[in-house]
């Protein structure tokens, strides 16, 4: 088992989508919201997620073909 | 020491209470964790103020190193420097040319153009990252970068013997490595995009034990930032400016420059000066904290950076929501440069002041020069702009935007012809 410490930020189109119901449902990994705060045209998830890394790698990729940007809990860590 | 590891009372009687987290308040010790176990908050430092104030003071404070040192007081580190003893006190300019023609009777330029060794602000942060590093036993330190703060851990850990890893984009240009490889640093091209270097990165934060300035050390990082606030303060003659520009990558500068001015008031180091308004400036192709501003919102969206100015090229930045947080509540503003307006911000500053800065202090004095066009800096306003990294290292951004020589022939005529500098 592997675990991701991820920030999501989810662009006004998806803020009244269920995703994380969506994630449960179709990827066998296990989700915890830590933190959040959605409002009627943005918003952000602060969550840690458990599975086995191919199926991680998988919800990452389907909430990135979402249109959810996907970062490590860090954010952005590459500076100038 | 991976994640979550701790060492034996770290900070044991000394000025560091520990960290605490931004968001709910949880207390920890004073380890390598930059994150809270509970609410996944950013962790910062906790220091005993009681016990910083019976023994800081401005006699103190000019009895120290002519380094950012001098304020050991108020940096997280337990014992004497050991890395980057020599960074910091770079120059306050009195910039009467510049201001003349921005307005500003009261102009100052904050200078780390020269910081030592390696000419941009992140002197400052690694070489209190690094202290911190050693003190909790680390022997290797690494970051994530593709200029300024690789060159930065790089030099600073060969200063000391310390291994160091930096990991770039692969498609980093050559000329950007270069400055890096002098130290003999391990780098890592990594192949993959912007964000799969910071998820690869956040994943060998967690797993190695590593001293990773901006990941698992930074909160002590960070801390090294209010050193610009404390200079000012000194070098203005014990007074806190009425407005600072301070340019926006990741939004810690921001926050820490106006933490620096409340920690030296509220330890009577200087008066408080409660019209301090603190100003962000972004590069419009990268500006995710100055997008949030306008519309008056405090959600960020990430954007995909595309800028000439790549030190300030974040598009998801940590402290984001914190800088736009110190701007609204000191009352200051944003302002943002597009691209061909930061070379003429740069060649600005250097025509009126002899100061060649990098991108990021193109975007600064553009930045300046829109506020005070918006009204929001008055003339007589005591104001300091952040200048924080030199000109040598972002030549490129130059190319085609400066007159070519004046091509002559080796005679005096063909002098008086073609210069003709009496007219």
């Amino acid at each position: 088992m592997t675990q991701m410490r991820l920030h999501l930020t989810f662009p006004e189109e998806r803020v009244r989508e269920p995703i994380v119901y969506e994630i449960c449902k179709n990827f066998p990994v296990v989700v915890n919201i830590r933190r959040a705060d959605i409002s009627d045209d943005s918003g952000w998830m602060e969550l840690e997620m458990d599975g086995e890394l191919p199926d991680l790698e998988r919800t990452v990729a389907y909430l990135r073909d979402r249109g959810i940007v996907v970062a490590p809990i860090e954010k952005s860590i590459l500076e100038g | 020491m991976a994640r979550g590891e701790t060492v034996a009372n770290p900070s044991a009687g000394s000025k560091i209470k520990g960290l605490k987290c931004r968001e709910c308040g949880r207390l920890y010790p004073a380890v390598a964790m930059h994150i809270c176990e509970f609410c996944f908050g950013p962790l910062e430092v906790d220091y005993d103020y009681e016990a910083i104030a019976g023994r800081l003071s401005r006699r103190s404070i000019e009895e120290g190193p002519k380094s950012l040192w001098r304020y050991h007081e108020l940096l997280p580190v337990t014992g004497a420097p050991t890395v980057g003893l020599h960074a910091g006190m770079t120059p306050l300019v009195h910039a009467k040319r510049l201001g003349k023609v921005l307005g500003l009777d009261n102009l100052y330029l904050k200078n780390d153009t020269v910081n030592h060794p390696t000419l941009s602000f992140k002197d400052r942060v690694v070489a209190v990252a690094m202290t911190r590093a050693r003190e909790l036993g680390f022997d290797t330190v690494a970051c994530a970068s593709t200029g300024n703060l690789a060159n930065s851990v790089s030099a600073h850990a060969a200063s000391v013997g310390m291994k160091c890893f930096v990991f770039i984009p692969h498609d980093l240009e050559a000329g950007k490595i270069l400055g890096n490889l002098i130290y003999h640093p391990t780098v890592v091209a990594v192949r993959g995009n912007y964000d799969d270097v910071n998820r690869l990165c956040s994943e060998i934060g967690g797993e190695y034990p590593w001293a990773f300035v901006n990941i698992n050390i930074r909160p002590y990082y960070a801390e090294g930032s209010k050193s610009l606030a404390f200079e000012t303060a000194e070098q203005l003659g014990w007074r806190v400016p009425d407005q600072v520009v301070v340019p926006i990558a990741s939004g810690s500068l921001l926050t820490k420059i106006w933490k620096g001015f409340q920690e030296f008031s509220k330890l009577g180091i200087v008066p408080a000066n409660p019209a301090l308004r603190v100003n962000g400036a972004q590069a419009e192709g990268c500006s995710p904290v100055y997008r949030a501003f306008v519309s008056g919102k405090n959600h960020l969206v990430p954007v995909k950076p595309n800028t000439i100015a790549k030190s300030l090229a974040i598009g998801n930045p940590a402290d984001g929501f914190y800088s736009l947080d110190v701007v609204f509540k000191s009352k200051g503003a944003i302002a943002a440069a597009t691209d061909p307006e930061i070379v003429e911000g740069m060649k600005l500053l250097a025509e009126t002041e002899g100061i060649f800065a990098e991108t990021a202090g193109g975007v600064t004095v553009a930045s300046l020069k829109k506020l005070c066009e918006e009204g929001r800096i008055g003339r007589s306003d005591l104001t300091v702009a952040y200048i924080t990294g030199n000109g040598l290292k972002t030549m490129e951004a130059l190319t085609g935007a400066l007159p070519e020589p004046v091509a002559i022939d080796a005679s005096l005529s063909s002098f008086r012809k073609n210069v003709n500098p009496s007219n």
